[in-house]
């Protein structure tokens, strides 16, 4: 799961059906006033080289591709160097929250009080849409464990624990395989790579819950208690696993260190709009004629990424019915503000929406957008933890409405109900799930309403032809 | 021993009075009146004076100063304002995770969590601003979807945090149209009865499981909405603490099984009181109707035993109504025991102890009141007879107890919470264990108290390990050399034992020794009594134990409330004339040739002395049954049926002896230290109260049925 | 001062009490008297009073007993006791909005089914008296001057408990929580 809680701007205030109505029309994407376009990044440029597994993904292939290429080095220039770099790249976090990952690692360096610190790797990659870290640890192993190697100096862990999804079989098999190799080399473990730095890398299989994800209940998960989340504060820099200071940071984020170190924070910064910079994998799925993965420069059009790398809408760009940009999270975009949208932090929070994960759910106009965004509820009401109330109740009050929506089982003032109600779950809960699973129905509602209300008419009037 | 072990569960803050117990029970008496000032606040003087870091905050535009890492809940209470939560409680730790205590904090884009969140300084907190009170709206709005409306039939109605909360914060109406989640009712035992479909999972419950009662039996399964509250595989909740979830339980899902149905909250009279299943002395609130005592509920107090309370002091107040002697009974020529008026009976005890010629000799039982104690002590004195004892055994070698804190828990207000070490002996601290440190609110306090409490070492099971100890031979002994603050507690029922009086010898000598080591003004050891008359009866000048009396063979015995049979018809004569004045039909009646029917604690206004020797007094909620009356008023007209002036007299206070060395007596290293009650199923009768106790019975029962249950574990 | 407001929205005789001491060794009372021949007195209190009438009061040096006055048999005066405290708070509840008051409550006498109805009976008058006062001293100055042996019931005290969430998840604490 992705933490989201700091894409949207809340929307407060919304709680009345004709400014819910005013919002519907007034998304319009901004782009920035500059001639530099986005997009089409070269082959050279990229950082997940063998994506696609048509390498050897094991380290011998891996030192091909120029992975632990001076890795000991950027560990002696010292932590220091490691972090500036980081900040300089402009890196954000690539699980879905943005955070300034340079500013999240130098939350790490206080001065120690006799507890060892922890580096976590989220990998427990479960957010619909979304299957950009499984393709680095299954095609791209030593990116992360070499990331691990390096983020973990930059704030002087003792250890990195990898919280790998269970249903991640193949993926943790050759993320085992890649860190055992790495051991062998001397590439971890006591001196790792000749650096005078000891540094261990465990990897944990997760039982399959999406609330794992999320990093606090990913740290009680991996204390061996239930995944429930925690509040905050403490926050993990703070009391992390086992009570010590923990940073716990997306693959992605981790696997992109050593290349940002080794090419210069100032390259990736190259890439992409300001604060919003780097290249990013995305992931498009849904309605389109390719769904792939593909490494990609920020701030690119979704219309262009869409076209360039999936192979366009499948009937056609004009077929196109809404976009779901983020992973299952994030609120959808219909087709008008699909057209100006730009896949990065600022532009789809602009258009009410996030990158989140940067997971592209294509829905073409054959969908039923209602079910699917009942389907997406059904998966955000099994996977609540039930800590707290108001995802416990919430959530599963949103399916039940939403599932009647489905079929129009409703009063047309109920739509208001289940905007109101998604706004009494976002904001109110213990982590970022409610809000989570608030955004879905608050998009449906704010750009489809009308197809809501036209079903519930519909079966008023055919109950109405039945009884005549 | 359970019992031991609840009752020293809320000593942790225990204090000693300053004043002389025996002149509180003696005022008491002679003034028929509430003692005025028996209720003992807390010290404040060792508090350490620290330095004024605090940060102001402000609720409510109320500027508050509060320590830094205050939460924002207990802020908003310094300045008077009472956030609303479900899952948050003083004792428990913090879970967070009801969202009812949602509060605005100015600048913040989101409602914060008042019970978890530390304020910063300069914080102005909105208790009452439209987004509090449309979180808190929305809250309650989801915790009531899924609660059943049956408040109608339901035991929690009228005292339910749901209900309190709903009128206060929540709206007026529902817009769930769906259908409600269903939840399958656990078995929990006979104690907890529950209706999981109420549940609003605030884990109060598991929290109190696992951090006070130290059974790690509930928790939750599921997740979602789905989530349920439970033992994962059905089983009882075998605590003797069980019952406090019924309290705990802010809405009608664990209620009360023996109470079910059985009254409305305000139907109820209230009258405060004292619990005299333990020593203890635990603070109770006595609920009655018409009459009968309904339920009893724990009522705070930070020294004693803070809000908890026992199962037995909580549920065998069925036991109050059956077997009771209701009217007075003398023998007839038949040697039947028939029912008679009041005058015949005193009549025919008076003459008995009159022609006794001074044989006379009294037995006094484990809830004997100091009223009644310091009544037959007179008139068994006045009579000429030597001996008054109690059933309960001390040692009388050494100074015996001559000394008062030879027979008391000593440590004060630092108690068990202070304690770096504790050391029990012939005592069962597994139910001890985890209140203690749990509720030490300086985390600093734990080191010591937590290996020993938490992760308890067991040193031995023979006297020898005592011996050892002493010699300094033992392994722990470094550890107990090295303590700075530790405590002994020698649990009552190793004093029984034939070995006793040595035992407590040599355990006197080990406090003896560690004394040099220790902080100046602590006390190193504690006695853990049993019973509740215990100490009174100590303190008036009882002897423990009757041993003298088999050995006096009196005419006359007179057994207040003695039912344990320390003492049988087969150790004395066969003329001897016994009196049993007590209030059930138990063994010492069984044995009686007159009884007078006296009053149980919830009936008579009487003076009780844990074993702390806090003096604490017991307020009258019903009035005796039948012809029943109260104890030291049948003992007062017995004795003016004798023409007896019966003055009470005020107890001189006991002889400031010092602590003599003790002889080198040799231990017998055979005899066994195990506690006399190990196991849950001894704990639930121990008394005439709790053995007429239907409900007590069946939770024998039930923990019996657990036990055999092939998933118990052991 | 519940009981003052009362008295004084009656316009029975209005008193001020001061105590001089917590032991209320001395309590000096003054009293109102009032005109009940006067037609429009308005319930509002002594600024309702005319001057004349402020000036009607004696002062009446040490305690105050009216048992005297009122008429009370007295089996319902020598012999009961009375207990000034704070509500007990209910375990079973965790607001604490009812007990921030004083109240009095009388050693219990007995009480029966009615065969009737089977409701409770009493013969106990005062069993049912419910007296709320701002504060002990209030209610100690009406026991006495009811003439009610009284004592006085101190509220717990609470002492300051640290609460701190992070604690769960303490590494070296025994506060660390191994469920929810």
């Amino acid at each position: 799961m992705t933490t989201l809680s700091r894409i949207l701007p809340s929307a407060r205030g919304l709680l009345h059906k004709v400014s819910v109505n005013n919002v519907a029309v007034t998304a319009v994407a901004v782009r920035h006033n500059t001639t530099k376009t986005y997009g089409n990044l070269s082959d050279e440029d990229r950082i997940f080289t063998n994506l696609y597994g048509r390498h050897e993904w094991r380290l011998k292939g891996a030192l091909a591709r120029g992975d632990w290429y001076k890795t000991k080095e950027i560990l002696l220039k010292g932590v220091d160097w490691i972090l500036n770099e980081v900040k300089t790249s402009g890196l954000r976090g690539r699980g879905g929250a943005g955070f300034p990952t340079g500013m999240k690692w130098s939350f790490m360096n206080k001065p120690s009080d006799g507890r060892p610190k922890y580096l976590v790797v989220n990998a427990d990659e479960g957010e619909p849409g979304t299957c950009k870290d499984r393709e680095i640890m299954r095609h791209d192993p030593h990116k992360l464990v070499e990331g691990c190697l390096v983020a973990g100096r930059a704030m002087g862990a003792r250890a990195a624990y990898i919280y790998i999804r269970g249903e991640f079989y193949n993926e943790a098999s050759n993320m085992q395989v890649a860190i055992n190799e790495a051991y062998k080399a001397g590439l971890i473990g006591k001196n790792a790579c000749g650096s005078g730095y000891d540094f261990d890398v465990f990897m944990h299989r997760g039982a399959g819950a999406y609330i794992c994800g999320e990093e606090t209940a990913l740290i009680e998960s991996l204390e061996g208690k239930q995944g429930k989340p925690r509040l905050k504060p403490p926050f993990p820099a703070d009391v992390g696993v086992f009570g010590c200071p923990t940073t716990v940071a997306n693959v992605e984020t981790v696997a992109v260190a050593p290349t940002i170190c080794r090419r210069g924070g100032a390259w990736f910064a190259s890439f992409g709009r300001t604060r919003n910079s780097g290249t990013k994998l995305f992931n498009i799925s849904g309605h389109v004629n390719n769904p792939c993965t593909v490494e990609e420069e920020m701030s690119v059009p979704l219309r262009e990424l869409i076209e360039r790398h999936a192979g366009g809408i499948v009937g056609g760009w004009d077929n196109l019915l809404a976009v779901i940009p983020g992973g299952s999270s994030t609120p959808l975009i219909p087709k008008n503000v699909c057209e100006e949208a730009i896949m990065d932090f600022d532009g789809l929070v602009a258009v009410q929406s996030g990158l989140g994960t940067a997971a592209l759910i294509v829905m073409n106009k054959q969908t039923d957008v209602i079910k699917a965004i009942a389907r997406l509820m059904e998966f955000y009401k099994h996977e609540s933890c039930g800590q707290c109330t108001p995802c416990r109740e919430g959530v599963g009050w949103m399916y039940k409405i939403l599932t009647r929506f489905v079929k129009g089982d409703a009063q047309p003032d109920e739509i208001d109900a289940l905007w109101e109600v998604s706004k009494q779950v976002e904001g109110h809960t213990i982590c970022a799930l409610g809000d989570g699973a608030a955004w879905p129905a608050q998009g449906l509602i704010r750009h489809f309403r009308p197809v809501i209300e036209q079903r519930i008419a519909d079966r008023d009037a055919a109950k109405a032809a039945a009884a005549n | 021993m359970l019992q031991a072990g609840s009752a020293v569960r809320g000593l942790c803050k225990a204090i000693r009075p300053s004043a002389p117990i025996v002149k509180a029970a003696d005022k008491a008496m002679a003034a028929h009146a509430l003692p005025a000032t028996l209720v003992l606040s807390r010290s404040q003087s060792n508090k350490p004076v620290v330095a004024d870091n605090r940060v102001e905050v402000f609720v409510d535009d109320i500027p508050v100063m509060v320590e830094p890492g205050t939460t924002v809940l207990q802020a908003a209470a310094m300045a008077g304002v009472e956030i609303p939560r479900f899952c948050y409680h003083e004792r428990l730790s913090v879970a967070g995770n009801c969202r009812m205590c949602l509060v605005e904090v100015e600048k913040a884009a989101k409602p914060v969590a008042a019970c978890a969140m530390p304020v910063m300084k300069g914080w102005r907190i909105k208790t009452n601003s439209e987004m509090t009170r449309k979180a808190r709206e929305g809250v309650m709005e989801f915790l009531l979807i899924n609660h059943p409306l049956d408040c109608p039939i339901c035991d929690q109605g009228g005292e339910c945090d749901l209900q309190d909360q709903s009128m206060a914060f929540g709206s007026d109406r529902t817009r769930f149209l769906d259908p409600k989640r269903a939840v399958e009712d656990k078995n929990l035992g006979p104690l907890v009865k529950t209706i999981m479909t109420r549940c609003i999972h605030c884990t109060r419950c598991v929290r109190f499981a696992s951090e006070v009662a130290g059974v790690e039996d509930l928790g939750t399964t599921g997740r979602g909405n789905s989530m349920e509250i439970g033992t994962y595989v059905e089983k009882m909740l075998l605590s003797e603490l069980s019952g406090n979830v019924i309290d705990l339980c802010p809405v009608g899902a664990l209620t009360s099984k023996p109470y079910s149905f059985s009254a409305r909250p305000w139907e109820l009279r209230r009258t405060d009181s004292i619990d005299v299943f333990d020593a203890l002395g635990s603070n109770i609130t006595v609920n009655h109707r018409t009459g009968e005592v309904l339920r009893i509920l724990p009522k705070t107090n930070e020294d004693i035993n803070e809000e908890w309370l026992a199962d037995k002091a909580r549920f065998a107040c069925d036991g109050l109504k059956r077997q009771r002697l209701v009217a007075p009974m003398v023998k007839d020529s038949k040697g039947d025991l028939r029912p008679c008026e009041w005058e015949d009976a005193l009549i025919v005890a008076a003459t008995a102890l009159q022609e006794a010629n001074g044989s006379v000799a009294a037995v006094a039982g484990g809830q004997a009141d100091a009223e009644a104690l310091t009544a037959l002590r007179d008139l068994v004195y006045r009579l000429g007879g030597q001996h008054v004892c109690t059933e309960e055994v001390f040692p009388d070698n050494g100074s015996g107890t001559d000394l008062r804190s030879n027979y008391l828990l000593n440590s004060s207000i630092a108690g068990m919470e202070e304690a770096d070490l504790v050391v029990f002996i012939g005592t069962n601290p597994r139910y001890v264990v985890l209140v203690l440190p749990c509720m030490s609110p300086t985390p600093g306090a734990w080191c010591w108290c937590c290996l020993v409490c938490h992760q308890p070492q067991h040193l031995g099971d023979s006297s020898a390990t005592v011996e050892q100890l002493c010699a300094g031979t033992h392994a722990f002994s470094s550890k107990l050399a090295a303590a700075k603050r530790p405590m002994i507690i020698v649990g009552q029922a190793l004093l029984g034992q034939s070995q006793g009086g040595v035992l407590y010898a040599k355990i006197c000598q080990l406090a003896n020794k560690l004394r040099g080591s220790v902080e100046p003004s602590w006390r190193v050891l504690n006695v853990l009594h049993r019973v509740a008359s215990q100490v009174a009866a100590l303190d008036l000048g009882y002897k423990a134990g009757v041993a003298a009396v088999r050995q006096q063979k009196p005419k006359v015995l007179f057994l207040l409330g003695a039912d344990e049979g320390a003492i049988t018809r087969s150790d004395l004569p066969a003329d001897t004339t016994v009196i049993y004045q007590g209030s059930h039909g138990d063994a010492g009646a069984a044995m009686a040739d007159i009884v007078l029917p006296g009053a149980t604690y919830t009936e008579k206004t009487a003076t009780y002395v844990n074993t702390e020797g806090r003096a604490q007094t017991t307020l009258a909620a019903i009035t005796p049954p039948g012809y029943a009356r109260e104890d030291w008023k049948i003992i007062r007209a017995i004795s003016e049926v004798l023409l007896c002036v019966f003055n009470v007299v005020a107890h001189e206070e006991p002889m400031n002896v010092m602590l003599q060395s003790v002889g080198a007596a040799r231990v017998d290293g055979s005899a066994v230290l195990r506690p006399a009650l190990l196991q849950l199923e001894d704990y639930y009768m121990t008394d005439v109260v709790s053995r007429a106790s239907p409900t007590m019975a069946k939770c024998i029962a039930a923990v019996k049925k657990e036990k055999s249950n092939r998933y118990h574990s052991k | 001062m519940a009981l003052c407001r009362k008295i004084l929205s009656l316009g029975s005789p209005m008193r001020q009490l001061v105590l001089s001491s917590e032991r209320c060794l001395s309590v000096s009372t003054t009293h109102h008297i009032d005109n009940l021949n006067k037609k429009q007195v308005e319930p509002k209190g002594v600024e309702a009073l005319n001057p004349v009438e402020k000036n009607l009061t004696i002062t009446v040096e040490g305690l105050a007993d009216i048992t005297k006055l009122t008429g009370v048999p007295e089996e319902h005066i020598k012999p009961r006791r009375v207990l000034i405290k704070k509500p007990t708070k209910n375990a079973m509840q965790s607001g604490t909005n009812n007990l921030h008051k004083w109240v009095m409550t009388f050693d219990t006498k007995e009480r029966w089914e009615n065969p009737l109805m089977g409701w409770a009976s009493t013969a106990d008058p005062l069993s049912n008296l419910e007296v709320e006062f701002a504060s002990k001293e209030d209610a100690i100055v009406f026991c006495e001057k009811n003439g009610w042996q009284w004592a006085v019931q101190e509220p717990p005290q609470k002492p300051p408990r640290a609460k701190s969430y992070a604690d769960n998840f303490s590494w070296n604490k025994r506060t660390r929580r191994s469920t929810k």
